[in-house]
């Protein structure tokens, strides 16, 4: 926490998804390097949260500001340039796509950047191989175990480098050996690189990895923890 | 400047080098279904392009022609005219098979793209994956039906005029620019968020479809009209060239009818058996029914509109034919009997060809929508639903909101072609063809075939593995 100013910060957001209220008046601050849990029941609003904070989805009150940037207000081009190069998204399961491999799964941000198919590939693997999962990259993710293909959506979040790495319940539908494994990586590659993690889950294991936790309400903040 | 403008062109040519690569990996990762898509789009864009061909050429022609083919239907402007104008009809089931073509394996693209835009495509950029994905199977199959045109008008045309070629190149070029641009176009609400993937679809109202298929069906109509006006003129009287836009006309306006009871027999019977229905299959049937009330009607609209254009034609047929005999039995015939008749023939063959095209669309679409929803299939076998209950359902589901459907295309395309047949014969008394009825029995068994070829895929689907994938 040597950081006070915070990389990303959300203020007083709301959102509804129809008539259901997700976010009502949620504030969250995330610092560079730092890993920060966000935690609740399901139906809380966790989410949501994350998707505002990437800018995948907009608020419908409320700012969410990154590196001084208003993320609420930027174009949709703008959004798609910084989850391609700054910001790194794993979701539970679905982000892979079926129809490529694993090495081109994750080379996909670098080669929708441009970057040359050999040096694409190049860095894919070098990542591939950090999280273990070298071994795969000729396959399809239907081919994969889950555990494997969950790392290898996190080596595709990490590749460009980001600043911040979106995680919503990246072990949801791991056994306990395989969350372990990914979660590990995950806050040793974080640590490693100084990126930033927001973290959402409901296991208050996978929560404990985390330098801060943040518990959410009823799509208010109800609770703030340090944890490490 | 001018470093400024290379620097950007070589950018968007890299670009788009990048994103054809990308649509090639995307295209030879994908399984059997995609594969399928493919081949389909191929076959309907070689249709469009061979039937839009032949009607771009005879609409060059001036005057009187001696055409080697058609049995002199086709040397007068006149019956020309007609022979453009049923070629044009013809598109329309055709467009029809290539959307359905479009439609398979939508919902897994749907979320394909959308983790594309996860991973930080740009919404431009995804759009232009997809055309690249569809444009080459559109380009392939309308090169091939061109090189065949090509070949064929060479043969039978010693010089074809500059007009000719026009229209060919325009057929040519036109085919693959707008199946790609379709493909853009229906990518519209996946390209509006990343999220795509993880949201349910929405049932969609009837709304969207019936304009498209309107626009499509006035576009069309438009065209046909401006040919038809244009090669006719001085050959026809003033009442006979009014006569055929009031039949194309009511057949639109029959057809629609159809296409919207079928939507609103599927909602109100959705609801009324979900709430009544005493077994399993009927219950399933009518919750989709009641889930997605416009799937029936989007998958049959074309089916629906042959069947009023069939019923019309059989009718009109039989009443001509009698006024044929009559008036050679009073010596009034103007030429051969062989004449009339070979251009009764010609129309029938069409509407065959349409029903064939429309019935594969139907088989095609079915099979798409038991893809889409095979999760769903597979977890009800998972939790114990035999399969011949899932199999009845499925066939419920069509069964059911297409047979006021059908009823209405018939009776009305009978009315049609018996008030055709009034004003138009003099040589006898008009009669009501109840033979034309059996065209709509006949269609309305032949969609509860094309249903039932659906079925071995279902025995595939349900699978408990597809459980497995997202």
């Amino acid at each position: 926490m040597s950081n006070p100013v915070p990389l990303l910060a959300a203020r007083d957001l709301v959102k509804a998804h129809g008539s259901t209220e997700a976010l009502r008046g949620a504030s969250v601050e995330l610092r560079a390097g730092e890993i920060l849990a966000v935690t609740g029941a399901s139906g809380s609003g966790k989410s949501t949260l994350l998707h505002c904070l990437a800018g995948i989805v907009r608020p419908d009150a409320g700012s969410v500001t990154y590196g001084g940037e208003r993320l609420d207000r930027l174009p949709e081009k703008r959004l798609s340039e910084l989850r391609r190069t700054e910001f790194g998204v794993v979701f539970q399961f679905g982000q892979l796509i079926p129809e490529l491999t694993a090495l081109d799964n994750v080379a996909l941000p670098l080669l929708l950047a441009g970057t040359s198919r050999e040096d694409a590939h190049g860095r894919a693997g070098e990542w591939l191989e950090r999280l273990g999962v070298r071994g795969q990259a000729e396959l399809r993710p239907g081919g994969m175990s889950g555990g494997q293909a969950q790392r290898t959506s996190l080596a595709r979040a990490l590749v460009t480098g980001p600043k911040v790495v979106f995680a919503d319940e990246p072990t949801g539908a791991l056994d306990s050996l395989a969350s372990e494994q990914v979660m590990t990586a995950l806050v040793h590659t974080a640590r490693e690189s100084g990126t930033a993690v927001l973290l959402i889950t409901h296991d208050a294991q996978v929560a404990a990895y985390a330098d801060r936790e943040v518990r959410l309400s009823d799509g208010t903040v109800s609770a703030l923890e340090v944890t490490a | 400047m001018s470093s400024i403008g290379s620097v950007s062109s070589t950018g968007m040519l890299r670009s788009l080098r990048t994103d054809l690569r990308m649509a090639w990996r995307l295209t030879r990762g994908s399984d059997r279904q995609e594969w399928w898509r493919m081949t389909l789009t191929a076959l309907g864009a070689a249709l469009a392009t061979g039937i839009a061909l032949a009607a771009v050429t005879l609409g060059s022609l001036r005057g009187s022609h001696r055409v080697p083919v058609g049995n002199e239907l086709l040397d007068e402007p006149g019956t020309r005219a007609g022979v453009i104008l049923a070629l044009l009809l013809l598109l329309i089931p055709v467009l029809g098979f290539l959307g359905q073509c479009a439609r398979i394996g939508a919902v897994h693209r749907d979320r394909r793209l959308a983790a594309l835009r996860l991973a930080g495509a740009t919404p431009w950029q995804v759009r232009r994956i997809a055309a690249l994905e569809t444009g080459p199977a559109c380009l392939l199959g309308s090169v091939s039906a061109t090189v065949v045109s090509v070949v064929a008008l060479l043969r039978l045309w010693d010089e074809p005029t500059a007009l000719a070629w026009t229209g060919v190149a325009l057929v040519a070029v036109g085919v693959p620019v707008l199946g790609a641009a379709a493909s853009a176009v229906a990518l519209r609400r996946v390209v509006a968020s990343p999220l795509g993937w993880v949201r349910r679809l929405r049932p969609r109202t009837g709304r969207g479809p019936g304009l498209l298929f309107l626009g499509a069906f006035l576009l069309t109509g438009a065209v046909a009209l401006a040919t038809v006006t244009h090669t006719s003129t001085g050959t026809t009287g003033r009442g006979y060239g009014k006569t055929p836009l009031m039949v194309s006309g009511l057949v639109v306006a029959v057809g629609a009818g159809a296409v919207w009871l079928a939507g609103a027999t599927a909602r109100g019977v959705g609801r009324l058996l979900a709430r009544r229905a005493r077994t399993a299959s009927t219950l399933i049937a009518a919750e989709r029914l009641r889930d997605d009330p416009w799937a029936a009607a989007r998958t049959h609209a074309a089916v629906l509109l042959v069947t009023v254009v069939g019923t019309g034609f059989v009718g009109v047929r039989q009443v001509m034919l009698a006024d044929l005999h009559g008036m050679r039995r009073d010596g009034h015939l103007g030429m051969d009997m062989g004449y009339y008749t070979t251009g009764l023939d010609l129309t029938a063959a069409a509407i065959l060809v349409a029903l064939a095209i429309v019935l594969s669309a139907l088989a095609v679409g079915t099979a798409e929508a038991l893809a889409t929803r095979r999760r769903g299939l597979a977890a009800l076998t998972a939790a114990g639903v035999p399969r011949t209950v899932l199999g009845r359902a499925l066939l419920l589901e069509t069964a059911l909101p297409l047979l006021p459907a059908v009823a209405l295309a018939g009776t009305g395309g009978m009315a049609i072609g018996v008030w055709y047949a009034a004003i138009t014969t003099e040589y006898t008394t008009p009669s009501v063809p109840y033979a034309a009825l059996l065209v709509p029995l006949a269609v309305y068994a032949a969609c509860l075939l094309a249903a039932a070829t659906s079925l071995p895929l279902l025995r595939r689907s349900l699978h408990p593995a597809e459980l497995r994938y997202a």
